[in-house]
């Protein structure tokens, strides 16, 4: 049992830590002149604590879980890749077509034959949006489906 | 006679139709959110959150609604255990024991009956002991100063992974990850901008319910991914339902125990749900020795755990109304509710907010009828949702995270942030590293930075004052032990818990 994930991450917490702490030091003297507690103080008192966790982590690491296969950590890319592109088309796009296109291609790649998978994005998009802008009355970008 | 005025004007708040019907659709929703495997009550809830949100209920309204989902997500929990063998979530772990058997053997009807009748034993019977002690609580926490507030956060912190945590460093280290997150954003009392890096964006801090639907929602979705749990399992048909008043009778001193110790479970901090039903199923087992067949299907066995564990949820509400400090993963998340409402928890919200608290606690009461009602007739339902294999579900699921995101501000900024939480959710999952410690950083993270300023301005900046009262060293010895208690007692817990998993597995 490999014991390097623990210990990658405490050596990464722990340059967060030092630059957090470091970043404590660099606020200005707030006005009307320094208190026992000023900004910084909470910030580096947390900066130590992460410090020792992530030294512990270190030195004492547990043993690792295992990590996906390559062809997993590939969908787990396209999985994140298609929540970007979610975010990044929902209003020009409008939310049914990019509900229809995120949705659908998730179920896809989570093994819906992909006719299926792309009615299920298309009827849930169109079902939430009903709702929303007509129930709820919080509208959602209508996007290309726009008339006019 | 004050507690009996006050629950009077809690039953007036929650009888209204409009929170009637919000308890209701809670209900409704928290079932069918804690019957699907894999999602948790702190998942629903937190999905929730940013809907309830932007549809500009009143504070009590919310609050009803999404208690409901949480008391109805605990009773859900129970259905996948019975008929698929899977919890919904830790918790309703010790329902398969004697559950699953008992669907086997042609009972899946009375078992669900029965799970339905422990599960409203159990919350009424803890809903009446917080409706009896959080008053007391909250008086008795009137008279803590911000040092004793400093400690009991600290203690938050260091109880929260619960005597059965595997690793308590990992559990500080979560917490102090969160509490750093807090700090960004613009310093409410000197108004120093910090770690905002120029980002308009983040002057304003990080939006707690963004991280939480992030950490939840998101995360769960690429742990099934990785999981590669497309398809739905296998399920127990359901047979006629055939209970008579005597199958009701022999449960209920079951019932009744496991409901008590349920509560203590609950509101003990480092204890909850899982740990609650663990005790009362291995307790009742001890009790009845040889008169029951436990792990072959009795019907005890599964009215026990129900009762406990309905019994912890209802019991961790109190720490979170009364102190402001959430025990659990999904009292953290109600608390964010509370929060983000404007509203400060904590001993004043019994005195300045009473129509709210005991709205909520009268919406309790309530909203176990309901339940009961709606889970003895209406199961069948419930496990039709079941059979949605996971591959449909949980895109639609994160969809609607987005929207509920998206629809607070419509930004597409705070979707991504929303999604690179979600993978450092994963991340830290992948490395044991416990997901509610960051959220209750983040959530605590000003309140407690603000009581230790309070603190040293008092004592004119001198630090033993946080260790100065006798309340304080209290809270501090506690802290203390419950990091210390999962590194001596835990490994003797852990491994009997697994033995009960193991056992699930065959």
């Amino acid at each position: 049992m490999s014991k390097l994930n623990d210990r990658v991450f405490g050596l990464v917490m722990l340059v967060i830590a030092v630059a957090y702490f470091y970043g404590a030091t660099q606020f200005p003297v707030p006005f009307g002149g320094s208190e026992a507690v000023g900004p910084e103080t909470f910030p580096k008192i947390l900066g130590v604590v992460l410090a020792i966790c992530s030294l512990y982590m270190i030195v004492k690491p547990d043993s690792d879980n295992h990590w996906p296969a390559l062809r997993t950590f590939a969908e787990l890319g396209i999985a994140v890749v298609v929540l970007v592109l979610y975010a990044l088309l929902l209003e020009p796009l409008g939310f049914i077509l990019a509900t229809m296109l995120a949705v659908g291609t998730l179920c896809w790649r989570m093994g819906a034959k992909p006719l299926k998978a792309y009615l299920t994005g298309l009827i849930s998009g169109a079902v939430v949006f009903v709702l929303f802008t007509y129930g709820l009355e919080l509208p959602l970008p209508l996007g290309l489906l726009e008339l006019n | 006679m004050d507690t009996l005025h006050y629950l009077s004007l809690g039953f007036g708040v929650a009888l209204q139709p409009e929170n009637l019907m919000f308890a209701l659709m809670g209900c409704f929703i928290g079932t069918l959110i804690g019957a699907l495997p894999g999602l948790g009550p702190a998942n629903g809830v937190a999905i929730l959150i940013p809907l309830a949100f932007t549809l500009g209920l009143k504070p009590e309204t919310a609050l009803i609604m999404l208690t409901a989902v949480y008391a109805g997500a605990m009773y859900g929990g129970r259905i996948s255990s019975i008929l698929l063998n899977i919890p919904g979530d830790e918790p309703a772990m010790m329902t398969c024991l004697d559950g699953y058997p008992m669907a086997r053997k042609g009972k899946a009807a009375e078992a669900l009956a029965i799970s339905a009748i422990a599960s409203f034993m159990g919350s009424l019977i803890a809903t009446v002991g917080l409706i009896l002690l959080a008053p007391l609580l909250a008086r008795f926490a009137l008279t803590f100063g911000p040092a004793e507030y400093f400690a009991l956060f600290v203690l938050a912190f260091a109880t929260l992974g619960g005597i059965t945590g595997k690793n308590p460093m990992k559990t500080l280290m979560a917490a102090a990850i969160g509490l750093i997150i807090a700090t960004v954003g613009i310093d409410l009392s000197t108004g120093t901008q910090r770690y905002t890096f120029n980002v308009l964006e983040l002057y304003e801090g990080v939006d707690f319910i963004i991280a939480i639907v992030g950490l939840f929602a998101v995360s769960e979705l690429l742990f099934f991914i990785e999981e590669k749990a497309g398809k739905g399992r296998e399920m127990i048909k359901i047979n006629p339902l055939k209970l008579n008043w005597r199958d009701i009778t022999s449960i209920f001193p079951t019932t009744v125990r496991g409901g008590v110790l349920g509560f203590i479970a609950g509101v003990l901090p480092g204890a909850g749900a899982s740990l609650g039903s663990f005790i009362t199923y291995t307790l009742e087992k001890k009790i009845l020795g040889k008169k029951g067949y436990f792990g072959e299907g009795d019907p005890r066995g599964v009215a026990a755990p129900e009762a406990g564990n309905n019994g912890a949820s209802s019991g961790a509400l109190v720490p979170m109304l009364t102190l402001g400090v959430p025990g659990s993963g999904t009292t953290a998340v109600l608390l964010a509710m509370l929060v983000s409402l404007n509203i400060t928890p904590g001993p004043l919200m019994f005195t300045q907010n009473a129509d709210l608290v005991w709205g909520v606690i009268a919406a309790l009461l309530v909203g176990n009828f309901m339940l009961l009602l709606l889970n003895i007739p209406l199961v069948g339902v419930f496990v039709k949702i079941l059979s949605v294999p996971p591959m449909y579900l949980l895109p639609i699921v994160t969809m609607v995270a987005f929207v509920g995101i998206y629809s607070i501000s419509h930004s597409t900024f705070d979707l991504y942030f929303m999604i690179a939480f979600g993978v450092a959710g994963y991340i830290l999952r992948k490395l044991e590293i416990p997901l509610v410690p960051v959220i209750l950083g983040l959530l605590l993270g000003p309140e407690m930075e603000k009581n230790l300023r309070h603190a040293m301005q008092i004592s004119d900046g001198d630090w033993s004052i946080l260790w100065s009262s006798g309340l304080s060293i209290g809270l501090w010895l506690v802290a203390i032990i419950g990091l210390l208690m999962p590194v001596i007692v835990g490994p003797i817990l852990r491994k009997r818990m697994q033995a009960a998993k193991a056992k699930i597995g065959d």
